[in-house]
């Protein structure tokens, strides 16, 4: 037992040893120490000799409360030599900080004066990194949890190391500049104002908020992104939008080194608030960025093409060989939508689509119509194919997939999804014609085109019976007649409405949800998901008999259960279908109210 | 020494030998005994020190054997004594506001002299304290030492426990950064599912519905002065009924001639001792296997000591504690992970908010209360593992292990989203 005492003890007495070298043996004081020797024997009259001499290694510090919370820079305690001209030729940490003109230093009788004074603006404040620190790991922002590493010259040890060469430069720092130089054009953050530009022109706006820039919601809030994310996750988030979010649907666009770094420094400069930016200013920028840049003169068409290019609609939609993976495609727009349907769809995508998730970019109106002359040009059909198979997989398996279940590559994105066709109960239970109808006219409200104009009626002939044999497989049923009427036989007045809504309310909101929008509390489980009645452009192509078949004996293959199980009688399907086209007005059609 | 009490009678000393006598008359009024040579003295120095006098004079040589207390509750007291005397530092140092809080850590590890050293000797500690409070409890019970006389102390044992869990949870907020902010959010919301009084409970807690600067500074009262104050009564309590049920649990002794105390006779004259219960009023009756306290147990105690803190210093010195980045509320990180030692009590949560976070608990609680209650049974005490005690040490095991095996899920094996990953 002595012996083990004498161990533990002899332990005891070792880390004290070790803790009080440490305590007492800074790496800072040996470059203080140095500092002051190399200087000494720089200066050329005795009194800063003498002075010099006198020294001893402390801790410097300045203390910067101009510039938001306040910073405590103690950088100067290593890097003594900072505002030292003569050490401008040495090694860092005892090297001047370079004098520069760019910067706004002024030469007065053969000295420099700087314009951003340590005294007042610390280092932190332009360099990142934590002021508080006094080893590198911490200080310079290798600290894997510091959140603001120094700008352009640290890169931390867990971040991608695919990703690390383009994180370093000091054009990081016009992230930090910004902070109060928040000109647009202001000459010393180029890759700001670039990555601003950049912003509006690939409609990053268009998903995104920026507090005063931008008002898209679809993709996440990007108001204090430099605020809340380190350079790398940026870069990440920019080229592979999936790496930290699987289920994200920003697409990869493609952009080269140059632009994504613009693009960074951009939205590391976005903090929220900043030193000088007003949200009058953002507003400008907004204003001003929005707006176009075809050359005057253009035609309508050219111009069109132009746009479409340069706003980077393909970044989701497929034109030709360009395929974005997100939104219809749009080779044959001039045949499937006419100008006054489109000009609806940009101005409010959910004006003609109520589930649409495009956002609503606020283009001037005269580029929508630039857009809309150029896409009406885009007639010209398909060759024709050879083959009923052929002609599914180009027109059709991007939205109904390969195998026909409704998964194509962008089924994802789309509400309501893509027919299944290997639900046997659903396609052996509807008549042929409607299948028909439906590829001919399309289904309103949906993403389902109109391809009247673009095969010709025994091509979609062939196209449905290759559906219906290659992924229904079943062979279609007789259709047994339901007892249903032809047209409603209950009038429609406010008591029946009122009786069709409390029917609603008792028995459909579990799915279809209470505003009606198919939204319901179990509609996420189900598959295709209930309908959203107050889509109007679908609820109104579909006449009333349609409505009592699907109400009284449901539909097969989906969730909808037969109500004539449930005790729902003619009547009662008839105040049901009153309140549906109540709440889907014929006259004043203010799709714009909607959703 | 022993001369220094011994008064001069022959001569008179003069000036200068009164004098030298000095610095022996003082150290012989500090100290009431001479470095002790015989067992009388032995006795002596325990009976008439304060810092001694928690000892008996003599203990049992059971106490003494490593392997059957393994020092756990002396590593316990001893790691609460370095948390003592680093934290009293450390508040020098520390303001409870969550504007200052981060950067006084930032303070602390880059410029305060020892500071990032009595940080982590602090945080090591800490966890050290649990985790040893933890395994005492399993010694005590896989020993049976919980079964009477000592039932109470094993309830007080209990608290003790849960005191200390409650004092390394508020510690873990007070550094304020993002591990700090989120184990406390996940820890207090757990609380919340307590029925009827849970979301009451997180508001006293937390002063606030969302830990905030309330918050901060209610876990540092309870910290720095409420908890401790607790936890030294209770400590005390602990401590001072183990000398009067007669030292620590042993197997009992070969029975011997019993001799009853017998109160009614009047005409005996009792002192204290007779009213002590256990063994020892049999002094004489039965085989003395009791040694003396000084120096046996105390050799023992200060080598429990050293080790204990030679191992936190070496573990300070290699390990910092953690300091992640300061406080972000809008940016919780994926997953938010509370304290180690709740991560059990999370991974229940994951399954059942309810079961998980309250109920599993507090039956798991009350079990370990009512423990020395249940099990009535006066054998196997004194004996790991002992044979007549394979069910009450099988249940409590299992327990046991499955707690830990929750934790070991709860801190490596679940990643976003609280799935299940390989930490390899």
């Amino acid at each position: 037992m002595r012996l083990a005492l004498a161990i533990a003890s002899f332990v005891v007495l070792i880390v004290h040893g070790v803790v009080f070298y440490n305590q007492f043996f800074h790496r800072w004081e040996q470059h203080q120490t140095a500092y002051f020797e190399q200087a000494r024997s720089l200066s050329k009259n005795d009194a800063e000799r003498a002075e010099l001499e006198a020294r001893s290694p402390r801790v410097e510090q300045t203390i910067v409360t101009s510039f938001g919370d306040t910073h405590v820079d103690r950088c100067t305690t290593c890097h003594m030599a900072a505002d030292d001209p003569r050490f401008a030729g040495h090694a860092e940490p005892l090297k001047a900080h370079p004098y520069s003109a760019a910067m706004g230093d002024v030469q007065r009788n053969g000295r420099w004066e700087r314009r951003h004074k340590f005294s007042d603006f610390g280092c932190t404040v332009c360099h990142g990194g934590q002021g508080r620190g006094l080893e590198n790991v911490y200080s310079h922002g290798e600290d894997e949890f510091w959140p603001e590493p120094m700008l352009g010259y640290v890169t931390q040890a867990t971040w991608r190391k695919d990703f690390t060469p383009h994180l370093k430069g000091k054009e990081y720092m016009e992230a930090n500049c910004a902070q109060c130089h928040t000109a647009e054009d202001f000459a010393g953050t180029p890759h700001v104002n670039r990555g601003r530009k950049l912003f509006y022109a690939m409609n990053c706006y268009g998903c995104h908020k920026i507090d005063g820039m931008s008002e898209g919601t679809l993709g996440p809030d990007l108001t204090e992104v430099g605020h809340k994310f380190k350079i790398d996750y940026l870069w990440e988030s920019i080229v592979e939008p999936r790496a930290n979010l699987a289920t994200s649907f920003m697409p990869k666009f493609n952009l080269n080194d140059a632009d994504v770094e613009s693009l960074v420094i951009f939205l590391k400069s976005r903090r929220g608030v900043n030193f000088a930016e007003t949200t009058l200013d953002r507003y400008k920028a907004h204003i001003a960025n929005v707006a176009v840049v075809i050359p005057p003169g253009t035609a309508g068409e050219k111009a069109g093409e132009q746009l479409i290019a340069d706003r980077a609609c393909t970044a989701c939609h497929k034109l030709r060989d360009k395929d974005g993976g997100i939104a219809p495609d749009l080779s044959y727009e001039g045949l499937i939508r006419d100008n006054a349907w489109m000009m609806d769809h940009f101005k409010n995508p959910r004006s003609r689509v109520p589930d649409s998730i495009m956002p609503t970019f606020r283009f001037p109106e005269e580029d929508f119509t630039r857009i809309s002359s150029y896409l009406q040009t885009l007639k010209a059909p398909p060759p024709p194919a050879a083959t009923a198979a052929a002609a599914y997989k180009e027109l059709c398996e991007r939205c109904h997939g390969e195998k026909g279940d409704g998964n194509g590559k962008v089924a994802w994105y789309i509400d309501p999804s893509p027919r299944d066709f290997t639900k046997a109960g659903f396609m052996n239970s509807k008549p042929r014609d409607r299948f028909v109808a439906s590829i001919q006219n399309g289904v309103g409200g949906t993403s389902m085109p109109p391809w009247k104009n673009v095969l010709k009626d025994e091509q979609i002939n062939g196209v449905l019976t290759y559906v219906l044999t290659t992924f229904t497989k079943e062979p279609q049923r007789e259709v047994k007649p339901h007892k249903v009427p032809q047209q409603n036989p209950v009038a429609s007045n406010k008591e029946s409405i009122a009786r069709g809504e409390g029917i609603f309310l008792e028995r459909c909101t579990g799915c279809h949800g209470r505003k009606a929008d198919g939204k319901g509390p179990n509609s996420l489980d189900i598959l295709p998901h209930p309908r959203n009645l107050r889509n109007s452009w679908f609820v109104d192509t579909v006449p009333d008999n349609r409505l009592f078949d699907s109400i009284l004996y449901g539909v097969q293959g989906t969730a909808m259960p037969s109500w004539i199980d449930y005790g729902l009688t003619q009547e009662n399907v008839g105040d049901l279908v009153n309140f549906i086209r109540s709440i889907n007005p014929k006259t004043a059609r203010s799709q714009y109210a909607r959703n | 020494m022993s001369t220094a009490t011994q008064e001069p009678k022959t001569k008179s000393p003069g000036m200068w030998g009164a004098l030298r006598q000095i610095p022996a008359d003082i150290w012989s009024s500090v100290f009431r005994n001479p470095l002790p040579s015989n067992d009388l003295e032995r006795s002596s120095t325990s009976f008439t020190n304060f810092f001694l006098h928690i000892h008996p004079v003599k203990v049992h040589k059971n106490t003494l054997r490593p392997i059957y207390t393994l020092g756990l509750g002396l590593m316990s007291l001893f790691l609460f004594l370095i948390l003592v005397v680093t934290g009293i530092l450390l508040m020098f140092y520390y303001v409870p506001s969550t504007t200052q809080a981060y950067d006084r850590m930032l303070d602390l590890r880059g410029t305060v002299a020892f500071g990032i050293f009595l940080r982590n000797m602090h945080r090591w500690s800490a966890h050290g304290m649990v985790a040893m409070v933890f395994l005492h409890m399993c010694r005590v019970f896989l020993t049976g030492a919980y079964k009477k006389p000592r039932e109470f102390n094993w309830v007080i044992g209990v608290v003790l426990l849960l005191v200390t869990l409650f004092l390394s949870f508020t510690g873990y907020l007070l550094p304020w950064d993002q591990l700090a902010f989120w184990a406390i959010t996940v820890g207090t919301a757990i609380a919340g599912y307590a029925p009827f009084v849970g979301k009451q409970m997180q508001f006293v807690l937390l002063g606030d519905t969302t830990v905030g600067q309330e918050a901060l500074l209610r876990f540092y009262v309870l910290h720095v002065a409420v908890l401790p104050v607790v936890l030294v009564l209770l400590i005390a309590i602990h401590f001072w009924r183990i000398r009067k049920d007669g030292g620590l649990s042993r197997p009992e002794a070969a029975p011997g001639p019993l001799v009853k105390v017998r109160m009614e006779l009047q005409k005996k004259v009792y002192g204290l001792q007779g009213f002590v219960r256990g063994p020892f009023t049999k002094i004489g009756n039965v085989p003395d296997e009791s040694v003396y306290s000084w120096p046996n147990l105390l050799m023992a105690e200060l080598l429990v000591l050293v080790l204990t803190v030679s191992a936190i210093l070496v573990v300070s010195l290699l390990f910092n504690a953690p300091l992640e980045q300061p406080v972000n509320v809008m940016h919780p990180p994926n997953p938010a992970k509370a304290p180690w030692y709740f991560l059990g009590l999370q991974e229940m949560v994951s399954y059942s908010a309810f079961w998980g976070g309250i109920g599993v608990p507090t039956i798991f609680v009350l079990l370990l209360l009512a423990a020395p209650y249940i099990d009535r049974s006066p054998k196997g005490v004194g004996k790991w593992f002992a044979r007549e005690r394979l069910l009450a040490n099988t249940i409590f095991l299992t327990l046991a292990v499955v707690n830990v095996i929750f934790i070991i899920i709860g801190t490596f094996f679940r990643g976003p989203n609280w799935t299940f990953v390989s930490p390899f």
